[in-house]
């Protein structure tokens, strides 16, 4: 079979001019179609805005009392977050922080970088007395515990050791531990659960509430 | 660059040899039938892949991540519209294409194959559309799927397994979504992958057939790159253009999710299905006697019968004519089928809004205005909620309460409970329908010579007076009636 009889005879000038204005119209055309596909396929990736349940989630009375039993030596506090995880229904999940009692000028003389430049978070470190740890270790994400013998926080992934109001002393992470805010609305405690971007030394949100 | 790639590829070497192709008797629009389909189809994947980011395959969570698409994701609702119009767009534009090879007969010896490789594509595209109607898992994905679920299961010879293999049990649900799922997104597309280069290597064999002449004097042939090419784009993109915008004037509706409690909402096929939804219907006005065969025949014996016929029609079809005016036999048979289909799909469509009126929605649109209020509230098996007031709220009261007994068309239990239609006490006074449908009756009555003697309870309480003016209003306005309309201070004021 001959493929390509056609393309022996190259065509009149004209024939050929009208084959450059075809093969122009079908990029073109194939241009247009392409961005009318490409531009809501690829908006539709865009990540959505933040869908949380609500800043602030409240302490029961069982819960506080238990947060103020907190002193130098941190101890877990457990309360419930309300969460919204894209079409799944909105649900409470039990989860922990870690609390101490302190004072803001111990904070300010052994963890400055918490008060000024880029790792600076927008309230106050200590509230109602006390200064509450979220449970997530800032190097990558895992979930670390205090011990008691060794009278610090370590984390199990990689080791990353913090001291007892979460200052940086050893291992790779690259900040110290993250404070969360804490608040009296009413008598009622509440916090609130934010995510920093790990393993850098500045605070950058993630998630709120 | 290119050349640095054709020497350690051959990609540009091969894509020259593929764009450079003879058309016989040059490039035409007529050749665009099937080009286009495969641009639909790859749409189809491109839209197809996208809203698998999104969508999850599970009776709890089919319908929220649906509605997630359309409300919350940038642009979804394009997205999934695009997928909607796109699959019309590629069974319509399949069709075309299919109609035009069997007018011009152009399935002949030697593309015998090509054209039942076509046939079978064409039934994988209708299996993609089939499982796809599912996925959304709204009211109408449910009840639409059930019915050609059972339609499937009542074949005679291994009904039954069918029924369960597709619906992967007793019943359907999410193992059924993820069964039409694994269908539509793997299964499918990969057979049709497949069956499609095979048709496009056969046709690359054999060449375009041309238009239906006998004599095949040495035509000229034509370019496809860029001759032909262009009128595939010029097709395409004019495809492109109607999709998008019915995407944006017309967007994919979704309907309450499903509930198989509900009893009021009306499923509707889609419009390449109905019309052998419409055909099951019709044959359903027969006489109880032949029904039964009538029904099996609709449903299962005719379409078999039809797609035996398609494939093996270059076999029996052997005279090696392709003119139009030696192959009556055939193009009238096309004719009848495609007029008879036509018909049919009007009748459907007909019929499927009377149904709609008569349960008080004005079709998908209206149901899914309800679908975010009545979410929660469906699973009562109150169903959709009608638009308060007026003849559709006292169908709706109608069908919740009264239906049961007397009918869902009025036409009453025989011996026990008494026709509504053309009743007499129906379509007179007022006041005296108020009375029986607040206070009930009892003891037997007599309509139109017949003696009915079964009990009917009082509505007073249990219906609000609204709700009874709303039914009252209904049924003197239904099934051939002429009475009044009732207002609720009329019932309020009766005893």
């Amino acid at each position: 079979m001959g493929h390509a009889e056609a393309y022996k005879d190259p065509g009149t000038p004209e024939e050929q001019s009208r084959r450059t204005f075809m093969v122009n119209a079908v990029l073109a055309l194939g241009g247009v179609i392409s961005l009318g596909l490409v531009i809501p396929l690829v908006d539709s990736l865009i990540p959505s805005e933040d869908a949380t349940g609500g800043a602030w989630s409240p302490l029961t009375p069982d819960e506080w009392a238990a947060l103020q039993k907190a002193t130098d030596k941190p101890i877990k506090v457990t309360f419930t977050l309300h969460s919204v995880d894209g079409y799944l229904p909105p649900s409470d999940d039990e989860q922990f922080v870690w609390a101490i009692k302190a004072d803001e000028a111990t904070f300010k003389a052994q963890r400055p970088e918490l008060f000024d430049g880029s790792g600076k978070v927008p309230y106050p470190v200590v509230n109602l007395g006390f200064t509450i740890f979220s449970p997530i270790c800032p190097h990558l994400g895992c979930r670390f515990s205090w011990v008691d013998a060794q009278s610090k926080f370590i984390c199990p992934c990689h080791g990353s050791e913090f001291s007892n109001i979460g200052a940086h002393e050893a291992g790779p992470a690259p900040r110290g531990l993250d404070p969360l805010p804490l608040r009296d609305l009413n008598g009622k405690a509440e916090l609130t659960w934010i995510e920093y971007k790990q393993n850098t030394p500045d605070h950058i949100v993630l998630r709120i509430g | 660059m290119l050349n640095w790639l054709d020497q350690r590829t051959g990609f540009v070497t091969m894509t020259k040899e593929f764009l450079t192709e003879d058309v016989p008797g040059g490039a035409s629009y007529w050749y665009a039938f099937g080009s286009a389909t495969v641009f639909a189809m790859m749409l189809q994947i491109a839209t197809g892949i996208f809203l698998t980011f999104y969508y999850s395959p599970s009776a709890a969570t089919a319908w929220e991540s649906t509605k997630y698409i359309i409300d919350k994701v940038p642009a979804g609702h394009l997205v999934l519209s695009l997928h909607f119009w796109g699959a019309t767009a590629m069974i319509a534009f399949l069709m075309m294409h299919m109609l035009q090879v069997l007018l011009w007969g152009a399935y002949k010896k030697p593309r015998e194959l090509q054209w039942i490789v076509g046939v079978i594509l064409f039934i994988v595209t209708l299996v993609l559309g089939l499982t796809g109607y599912l996925l959304p898992w709204d009211l109408n994905a449910l009840l639409a799927s059930k019915v050609a679920i059972q339609i499937a299961g009542s074949a005679p010879i291994l009904g039954k397994d069918v029924l369960l293999f597709l619906q992967d049990g007793s019943g359907i649900g999410t193992l059924t979504i993820n069964r039409f799922f694994g269908i539509h997104v793997w299964l499918t597309p990969a057979v049709l992958i497949l069956l499609v280069a095979m048709h496009l290597a056969i046709f690359r064999w054999n060449g375009p057939a041309g238009a239906p002449v006998d004599e095949t004097p040495k035509l000229k042939p034509g370019r496809f790159w860029p001759d032909q090419m262009f009128m595939d784009t010029v097709v395409s993109f004019a495809m492109f253009v109607v999709i998008f915008v019915l995407s944006i004037v017309s967007p994919a509706p979704l309907d309450a999710k499903a509930d198989p409690n509900n009893t009021q909402f009306v499923p509707y096929p889609a419009w390449y299905f109905m019309a052998l939804f419409s055909l099951l219907d019709v044959v359903g006005g027969a006489p109880t006697w032949a029904v039964d065969f009538l029904g099996l025949f609709a449903t299962i014996i005719f379409p078999t019968l039809l797609i035996v016929v398609l494939i093996a029609l270059p076999f029996i079809d052997k005279n090696p004519s392709r003119r139009l005016s030696r192959r009556p036999v055939v193009l009238t048979c096309t004719g009848l089928v495609l007029g008879g289909a036509i018909v049919l799909s009007f009748v459907g469509q007909y019929h499927v809004q009377e149904q709609q009126m008569l349960h008080g929605l004005g079709g998908p649109a209206a149901a899914s205005t309800t679908a975010t209020t009545t979410t929660a509230a469906t699973t009562g098996g109150g169903g959709a909620a009608a638009p308060a007031g007026g003849s559709a709220a006292g169908a709706s009261v109608y069908t919740a309460n009264c239906a049961g007994c007397h009918g869902a068309a009025g036409a009453g239990t025989p011996g026990a409970f008494p026709p509504l239609a053309n009743n007499p006490v129906v379509n007179g006074p007022a006041a005296k329908v108020i009375t029986i449908v607040n206070n009930g009756l009892n003891g037997p009555v007599t309509v139109g010579g017949a003696t009915y003697n079964g009990v009917m309870p009082p509505w007073k309480g249990n219906l609000t007076p609204a709700q009874i003016a709303d039914v009252i209003t209904y049924i003197r306005s239904s099934w051939g009636n002429t009475g009044s309309a009732v207002t609720t201070a009329d019932v309020t004021a009766a005893k």
